[in-house]
């Protein structure tokens, strides 16, 4: 056979590949986020678009920096820069600062992301980390919003719902009474972005969950846990009467946290069975947080704490290989098989 | 009616379209068949014939004392013009015989004896003899499988035929359906295993009426449903899915007393027992979306790949081979596989011989060809929800890339028998099954090492 012209790929097998891509994931998570993103608008209008741009474009930017410094190619096209920075948004109040945010995409994509070795060594979810930087470092910018709205208030316009009483602060106070169990699941002020409808986040993890991107594990375990805590601290019947357990679930970003933040795949256990525990125990710490804490952002220290811990929690809920379990049933001479005829 | 499976593993598009309504076709004889002396695992062979030498169809060219070793044939009547070494489909050089085959062949005479009365030792020998090796790819010499040390009760009949693309073992099933029983019986009586059970995938229901239909009213003899998910064919997912029965880590079916045979090896028993004819042919399946005319093939070994394309009119949409070349355009072919999609290997050229392994013949168009760049990974989790054999995935690519082979073991590196699901799911798209057989070479080189 004469040589010839040939461009024959030569690579190892498997030869087949699934459509799925880090990309592709990470495109399925910005629509997740959809919903709750357009609620977020309709309720603060552009204090949310301002604050969503700003912190999306910045943390673009700091991941094409960061990776020009380091001489790494550009990443962009994963999309996860994109999704931490609409992460951190969706985690912080209207009003806030635009310097505030821009430091916490530099943390969250520079700090937590890039300079751990980039999209899947970082330890930490970088979107929360970047909130607990700005939160630690500035926390009279974060969290507050009357008095650093103003200076937005000439271009935006005055808005009378971002300086409402965060659910959270109710939740904390005891005032029950004062929330709406019906706006705090369809959309209802207070609060940071992401907060504005529980509704809108189901929505959003259920897509997910749907197209395979998460498992049911974490959030199912994180709100199992919440639920139950939440009942039985004080007196069950009355909790239950007064809908605690409940406003639990529904206020103060726990479900932002369980379907999109503890959901992260770098910074959570491989296996389902590590994301029940990872979860049980991230629903404890929300609750301890929650009852015995001050007024800090409690599930996202949960995360961050159980962040550190997902090595650990790997290496103990190590499965056995195919074929170590059953060692009774494969090891004694095998009994005579259950062969049926065409079964 | 139950359908039975394993844990884990994952649904592949199937893509048998292309060939599973195609009847099995005989492929001329080529000018020139290139015989390789090893195509088993084992002991290597040695030639019995030189350059010069008349063969004949069936003639014995290669052969090993060692018991661990499985004769080769000449496939043609023909003169041995060298015996050198040639490019295999792995890509490495082997010992070849290369004969030129006769114009001339003389009708290969394989005289019919009773193969029902022949005893165990009879029917294993003719199995050595033969030169069967397992047909599925692994190519383990039969006699050797069928030589336990320890107790058989059954014999699974491995027809799964679970890789995408591939549907010669389907059509032996329809077209060779008793001798496929009766081959099944032979290996059955040589380890005196009472039970045989077929393991069918159901997206062959007319494999599974016509095995049935045979073997109505045959005690013992059963077919099992199995769900259609990749690697059903795998011996220990389908030892787990037919009997529920679990072989552990390191050891082989016969721990649990089960062997397990392809389809087209069991063909083979039968025609060597029934005619005392060696292993000189196969059916392979010639398919993928850039072949003119897919089709399942019986093909003498030995044949190039390139023979095989210019009979099938080459690529879809190219030009007619000339002058012995076939054209290849870039736009039009990206990749040719020898075996099937998930576990065999591409090809640089079309020289390489059709060996007793050989289940098939791709040709993919450029866009079906895989993306090979890949990322770090990003823990989805998604390899280790679908390894059938329970690893991490992820921690064996990890420490592999590091060069901590030690560690990559420790994760199940040693267990993994590269199915390559775990490629195929990555959405980083990491080499993991390069970082297994990476991680198997140093590893026994430091055992090696370490034994001297
Ligand atoms: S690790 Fe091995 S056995 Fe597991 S999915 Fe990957 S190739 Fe298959
Ligand atoms: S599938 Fe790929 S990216 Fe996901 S955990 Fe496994 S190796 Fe990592």
């Amino acid at each position: 056979m004469p040589e010839q012209e040939m461009q024959l790929t030569i690579s190892t097998s498997p030869h087949l590949r699934s459509p799925e891509t880090v990309s592709s994931a990470m495109r399925d998570v910005l629509i997740a986020l959809l919903p709750v993103t357009l609620i977020s608008i309709y309720m603060y209008r552009w204090y949310a678009v301002f604050l969503i741009a700003v912190s999306m474009v910045s943390a673009a930017l700091f991941e094409l920096l960061f990776r020009k410094i380091m001489k790494k190619q550009a990443t962009l096209h994963d999309c996860s820069a994109l999704v931490t920075g609409l992460l951190l948004a969706l985690c912080l109040r209207p009003g806030t600062p635009w310097w505030t945010v821009v430091l916490g995409a530099f943390f969250a994509v520079g700090i937590a992301k890039e300079l751990m070795g980039g999209l899947g060594w970082n330890r930490f979810n970088p979107a929360l980390f970047g909130l607990a930087a700005v939160t630690l470092l500035a926390p009279l910018y974060v969290g507050t919003t009357s008095t650093f709205a103003a200076p937005l208030r000439q271009f935006f316009g005055s808005l009378d719902v971002i300086t409402q009483a965060t659910p959270l602060a109710l939740l904390k106070q005891g005032l029950y009474d004062q929330l709406s169990l019906s706006g705090l699941l369809i959309a209802s002020p207070g609060g940071a972005l992401g907060e504005t409808s529980a509704l809108a986040l189901i929505i959003g993890g259920a897509y997910l969950l749907y197209k395979k991107q998460i498992r049911w594990q974490i959030p199912a375990s994180m709100i199992a846990t919440v639920l139950v805590i939440a009942t039985f601290w004080g007196n069950p019947l009355e909790n239950i009467a007064a809908g605690v357990p409940l406003y639990h679930v529904l206020a103060g970003g726990l479900l932002l946290g369980a379907f999109f933040m503890a959901t992260d795949w770098v910074t959570s256990p491989i296996t389902a069975k590590g994301e029940l525990v990872f979860g049980i125990a991230i629903g404890i710490l929300v609750m301890l947080f929650r009852k015995a804490l001050g007024p800090t952002e409690g599930v996202a220290f949960s995360i961050l704490i159980m962040n550190a811990f997902v090595p650990l929690i790997d290496r103990l809920t190590k499965r056995p290989k195919f074929g170590e379990i059953p060692a009774k049933k494969a090891a004694v001479a095998p009994a005579r098989p259950a062969v049926s005829k065409g079964n | 009616m139950s359908v039975r499976t394993f844990q884990r593993g994952v649904f592949l598009p199937h893509y048998k379209e292309f060939s599973e309504s195609e009847p099995i076709s005989t492929i001329s004889l080529p000018p020139e068949v290139i015989i390789p002396l090893q195509q088993h695992i084992g002991a290597p062979n040695q030639a019995l014939v030189a350059a010069g030498d008349k063969v004949k169809a069936g003639q014995k060219i290669g052969e090993s004392g060692a018991f661990v070793s499985a004769p080769v044939h000449a496939s043609v009547d023909g003169t041995v013009t060298a015996v050198e070494p040639r490019p295999t489909f792995t890509g490495a050089s082997v010992e070849c015989v290369v004969i030129a085959v006769d114009r001339e062949q003389q009708e290969p005479q394989w005289p019919e004896q009773d193969h029902a009365a022949l005893t165990k030792e009879e029917i294993k020998a003719a199995i050595k003899e033969a030169g069967i090796v397992g047909m599925g790819g692994a190519a383990f010499p039969t006699h050797v499988k069928l030589s336990p040390p320890s107790p058989i009760d059954t014999i699974v009949i491995n027809a799964c035929e679970c890789e995408p693309f591939l549907t010669c073992d389907h059509r032996m099933m329809l077209e060779r359906t008793s001798d496929l029983v009766e081959g099944a019986k032979l290996i059955a009586r040589v380890v005196e295993a009472e039970n045989i059970v077929f393991g069918v995938e159901i997206n062959k229901p007319d494999a599974i009426e016509a095995l049935e239909k045979r073997i109505a009213g045959e005690n013992n003899i059963s077919v099992v449903r199995l769900e259609v998910k990749y690697p059903q064919g795998s011996e220990k997912q389908l030892i787990k899915a037919a009997l529920d029965r679990e072989v552990p880590p390191g050891k082989l079916p016969l721990e649990v007393g089960v062997v397990v045979q392809n389809v087209a090896t069991a063909v083979a028993v039968y025609e060597a027992c029934r005619f005392n004819k060696p292993l000189i042919e196969r059916v392979l399946t010639y398919t993928g979306d850039a072949a003119a005319k897919p089709g399942n093939l019986r093909v003498r070994l030995g044949t190039p790949i390139s023979h095989v394309l210019k009979e099938r009119g080459g690529i879809k949409g190219a030009p007619p081979a000339e002058d012995g070349e076939i054209p290849m355009p870039p736009h039009l072919v990206g990749k040719v596989i020898m075996g099937g999609p998930m576990t065999g290997w591409a090809q640089s050229h079309l020289n390489s011989p059709i060996v007793k392994g050989t289940s098939g013949i791709l040709l993919f168009t450029p866009s079906m060809v895989a993306k090979t760049a890949h990322t770090d990974c990003v823990r989805c989790g998604k390899c280790v929800d679908h390894c059938p054999m329970f690893l991490y995935p992820n921690y064996i690519g990890l420490y592999a890339e590091k060069g901590s082979f030690d560690r990559a073991a420790e994760w199940g590196a040693m267990d993994c028998f590269e199915c390559g699901i775990c490629v195929y799911v990555c959405p980083a798209n990491r080499p993991i099954v390069q970082f297994v057989r990476q991680t198997k070479r140093e590893i026994a080189a430091a055992r090696a090492a370490k034994a001297k």
